[in-house]
């Protein structure tokens, strides 16, 4: 992309209609944004839907994706590291994720629907996080779940996976 | 609407390469899985929202609604909640997941079940009893992808395997050193499995081709296989898995003494995928054979030969050869031809135009090649980091000076036992930037008296840098320019038989007798600091009070009697014998003995970097190839002296030899002696499986291979270790052309 490119400004729809003007740079962290871009061959004229993300959302996502417009392009590496079960997640990315639990995954989702690896990695690990060391029932109420296992069927998993305890 | 989910789909085709992703199923068998359905279930993400929810639900619409407002998480469609559960390694983190709700629970079962704890009796039997359970609440048989059962190796029997028997989406089976087990679980595991991937059944003496036409009929997708010492194997077998197993990768068919050109010609013939085989000690096999398969597979990066003693240089010289389109396997990086003797130059100057891009060499025991090939060596350039021509002894200083010259990128470099050359060759080496380890172990240019003078050289007096001992200057050239040399092995070198000097020295192994102490000798990590330091103060003395006389009277002692060849000991006292009464016992050593190290000053050798100097006295004596188990080996990679990342590097290190073939050792004193591997036997089953053990890296591990020189990929490893930190183009770009 040129210099001029990179400059450019696009124009982005939420779901709920409101326009939203941002750097082609920054909105082309989104694979699925820049493929349109590239698709349409005239950017910054024709405003891109994003179907899925409300406004606030995506106003959230771009927040994440100008922070991160100069990230390298991810590498091979960088695919097989995130594969790793690592849940380290850097200092900014862990403030930006300090959001109530319907925003959080609304990120989530969004950077699953507008392709955004990395921010993809850092809502998932999040979740992870908040997962790691919790009995069952600690879960359940972290994330406000119904339990619908009958007690047989709780004893009968637990009974089934037993070897996985002491692992 | 539809454009965005179009694109994403094409994206995630795009992603979805990696040869272990295979499970039809699910993404919960594999991270790579996982990975992908990221991109996959944006699909269904739209879906469940917009498009495809049937408008005239409303009731579960609101109730979905409802739902998602109460308990956010809902909103997460299961690929995403699966990718979530991909982050969690402890299985106790994942057994709670499976307890929160049904859908968590079916969310994720299969990482749990992906590979089931096998590394307990206990363990074992209770999976066992669960996939045998008949109302089980997942049909967790399915679930198992990788089977390893060589934890507890020796004690599982057919019995033990037939629980496991309706697992058939197994994609990697290793049931290393289970020497057990027989045909009659091995056939019914594999039968009916369509999936397997790798399948490792070293030491498996036990299994036919029985076992193996199973795989032949069966997985049809096998791109591993390590049969390793399953002696009873044939060619019939492993032909039949050639013709049907197209994908067929990596193949080591060590030890399997029954194999001839024929397997070898069928692989040959239908493996074009092929990037790594390792034909280690098959005395069957001829050079058509070789030549077949170099012409056939050019992907090949990794080509192991030792020991296959009847192939000679018409292996190469048949390489199809057209000045106009000249053929060459660009990809290939590893060949070891240790013990091939029956090469010579030409076939190594065809081996050089086929294969520009070696990167290591190992020409261990090719005993007929001279300079000439060595020149042609050179050619390689940059590209060559190790080279191994211990007991090459026609070559001299001209080619090895030509050498150093020219493949300025070497790391590793043997020459034992390579008598011709002197200290030309030596100071020539001692420029070499990224030197780590040199192994001058019997090469009789080295006397004990230029040893001694190299370590203590100007210490004397001026007069004897000019002068007498041959070697001086070079070895201090070594002493002084390698500071990343942080391993010096001088054992059976009189001069260094002081205790003065022995102060630094490293503690015997506790396995050694009471001759075996006596001769040995090591520095390693902070001991070469000190000893340099050691060595400078005593200049600095000697300066002062110039004793003219202090040369020791050297190699008296080191005469026959010390038994450099082993010979004595060996059947007595059994495995660990052999090396111990060579010069060169001394690798063994690192690792149990830290206690005497402590921290105190690195002296110049400090720093992250490593480097190895083996030396040892002239003696000749009968090389003695013989397997070991090395029990205090693996302590020894899990604690060399530099602390620096040795250690760490050492699993990248198994330059020579077959990384990942852990059962198979050779003999620490021939290594020294620079023979390479030179036993094939694949004795050592009770070694630490995660060491790939072999020739020259034993030494490396014990001194502590610094930055990484060697690259060897495992066959059921992912693809490529490399030196990533060096910048090099490495086997990188190689593990590209299939995976």
């Amino acid at each position: 992309m040129s210099a001029e490119a990179a400059d450019q400004q696009v124009k982005l729809v939420s779901s709920d209609n409101v326009e939203i003007l941002t750097e082609r740079k920054v909105a082309e962290r989104s694979m699925l944004i820049k493929n349109m871009i590239e698709d349409l061959g005239a950017p910054g004229e024709e405003p891109i839907p994003i179907m899925n993300v409300s406004e606030a959302v995506l106003r959230k996502v771009l927040e994440w994706c100008t922070h991160h417009k100069n990230d390298p392009a991810p590498t091979q590496d960088d695919d097989a590291d995130s594969r790793k079960k690592t849940t380290d997640i850097d200092d900014w990315d862990q403030k930006f994720m300090q959001v109530d639990q319907e925003m959080l995954f609304e990120i989530i989702l969004a950077a699953n629907y507008m392709d955004i690896k990395a921010l993809l990695d850092v809502g998932c690990k999040t979740v992870a996080n908040m997962i790691k060391g919790k009995s069952p029932e600690e879960i359940r109420k972290t994330f406000n779940i119904q339990n619908d296992f009958t007690p047989e069927e709780e004893e009968q998993i637990r009974r089934e996976n037993e070897w996985a305890e002491d692992r | 609407m539809s454009r965005p989910g179009r694109q994403l789909q094409r994206l995630s085709s795009d992603s979805s390469s990696s040869s272990s992703s295979t499970s039809p199923e699910r993404g919960v068998d594999d991270d790579n899985d996982s990975f992908m359905l990221q991109a996959n279930d944006s699909q269904s993400s739209l879906g469940i929202e917009v498009d495809q929810e049937p408008s005239h639900d409303v009731a579960a619409r609101l109730a979905y609604e409802e739902r998602c407002r109460v308990s956010p998480v809902a909103r997460l469609p299961a690929e995403l909640l699966i990718s979530i559960f991909a982050r969690l390694s402890a299985s106790s983190d994942l057994m709670s997941c499976m307890l929160v709700s049904k859908e968590w629970a079916r969310n994720s079962v299969g990482f749990l079940w992906h590979r089931p704890a096998m590394s307990k009796w206990e363990s074992i039997q209770s999976v066992v009893k669960s996939i045998r359970r008949a109302d089980k609440f997942f049909a967790y048989q399915d679930l198992v992808k990788r089977l390893n059962m060589s934890t507890l190796a020796a004690q599982v029997g057919d019995g033990c395997l037939m629980g496991m028997v309706e697992c058939k989406r197994v994609e990697r089976l290793t049931l290393t050193n289970c020497t057990k087990l027989t045909d009659t679980s091995l056939r019914p595991l594999i039968d009916g499995n369509r999936s397997l991937l790798a399948l490792d059944v070293t030491g498996l003496d036990q299994v036919t081709d029985v076992t193996m036409m199973a795989v032949a009929d069966n997985c049809l997708r096998l791109q591993g296989l390590n049969v390793t010492s399953c002696k009873k194997i044939t060619d019939a077998s492993i032909s039949a898995v050639a013709k049907s197993c197209r994908h067929v990768k990596r193949l080591k068919f060590n030890n399997c003494s029954q194999l001839t050109d024929k397997a070898i010609m069928t692989v040959a013939a239908h493996s074009s995928h092929l990037l790594e085989i390792d034909l280690h000690a098959l005395l069957n096999i001829e050079s058509p054979a070789i030549t077949a398969l170099l012409t056939s597979c050019p992907h090949l990066r990794e080509v192991r030969l030792a020991h296959c003693t009847r192939i000679n240089d018409f292996a190469f010289l048949d390489i199809p050869s057209n000045p106009e389109a000249p053929f060459t396997l660009d990809a290939l990086r590893i060949l070891d031809l240790t013990d091939c003797n029956e090469l010579g130059d030409k076939g190594v100057e065809k081996i050089i135009e086929t294969c520009p891009r070696l990167r290591n060499l190992i020409l261990a025991k090719c005993r007929h090649i001279t300079d000439r090939a060595v020149l042609a060596i050179t050619k390689l350039g940059k590209n060559l980091h190790y080279i191994h021509l211990g007991h090459c002894q026609r070559i001299t200083d001209l080619s090895v000076e030509a050498l150093a010259r020219s493949c300025n990128r070497i790391r590793y470099i043997d020459l034992a036992c390579c008598s011709n050359l002197t200290d030309v060759s030596i100071t020539k080496l001692a420029s070499l930037p990224k030197l780590k380890r040199i192994g001058l172990v019997k090469c009789a240019g080295i006397t004990d008296a230029s040893i001694y003078s190299l370590a203590m050289g100007e210490v004397k007096n001026g007069k004897r840098v000019n002068g007498a001992s041959v070697l001086e200057r070079g070895i201090r050239v070594l002493l002084t320019n390698c500071l990343k040399l942080t391993h010096l092995s001088l054992t059976g070198v009189q001069a260094f038989l002081r205790d003065d000097l022995l102060a630094f020295c490293r503690e015997a192994p506790s396995e050694f007798n009471d001759h075996q102490r006596d001769v040995f000798c090591v520095f390693s990590g902070t001991g070469v600091g000190r000893l340099r330091e050691h060595l400078k103060n005593e200049k600095a003395a000697q300066v002062i009070g110039d004793t003219d006389s202090v040369t020791p009277s050297m190699g008296d002692r080191i005469d026959d009697d010390l038994g450099l060849d082993g010979d004595g000991d060996d059947e007595n006292t059994g495995v660990d014998s052999d090396g111990s009464n060579t010069p060169v016992i001394s690798l063994d050593v690192h690792g149990s003995h830290r206690d005497g190290q402590t921290p105190i000053l690195h002296g110049p050798s400090s720093g992250s970097n490593s480097g190895v100097l083996f030396a040892a006295g002239q003696h000749h004596h009968g090389y003695q190839y013989q397997p070991h188990l090395y029990p205090w080996t693996s302590s020894a990679h899990a604690g060399p002296s530099d602390p620096s990342g040795a250690a760490a590097n050492f699993s990248q290190s198994a330059p020579a030899s077959t990384s990942f073939m852990p059962y198979t050792f050779w003999s620490h004193g021939s290594n020294h002696g620079g023979v390479g591997s030179s036993s094939q036997a694949p004795q050592s089953v009770y070694h630490d499986p995660s060491h790939g053990m072999g020739a020259m890296d034993v030494p490396a591990g014990n001194g502590g291979q610094g930055g990484g020189a060697q690259h060897v990929t495992g066959m059921m490893s992912a693809a490529v270790l490399d030196d990533v930190d060096e910048g090099d183009e490495a086997f990188g770009e190689g593990s590209e052309i299939i995976d």
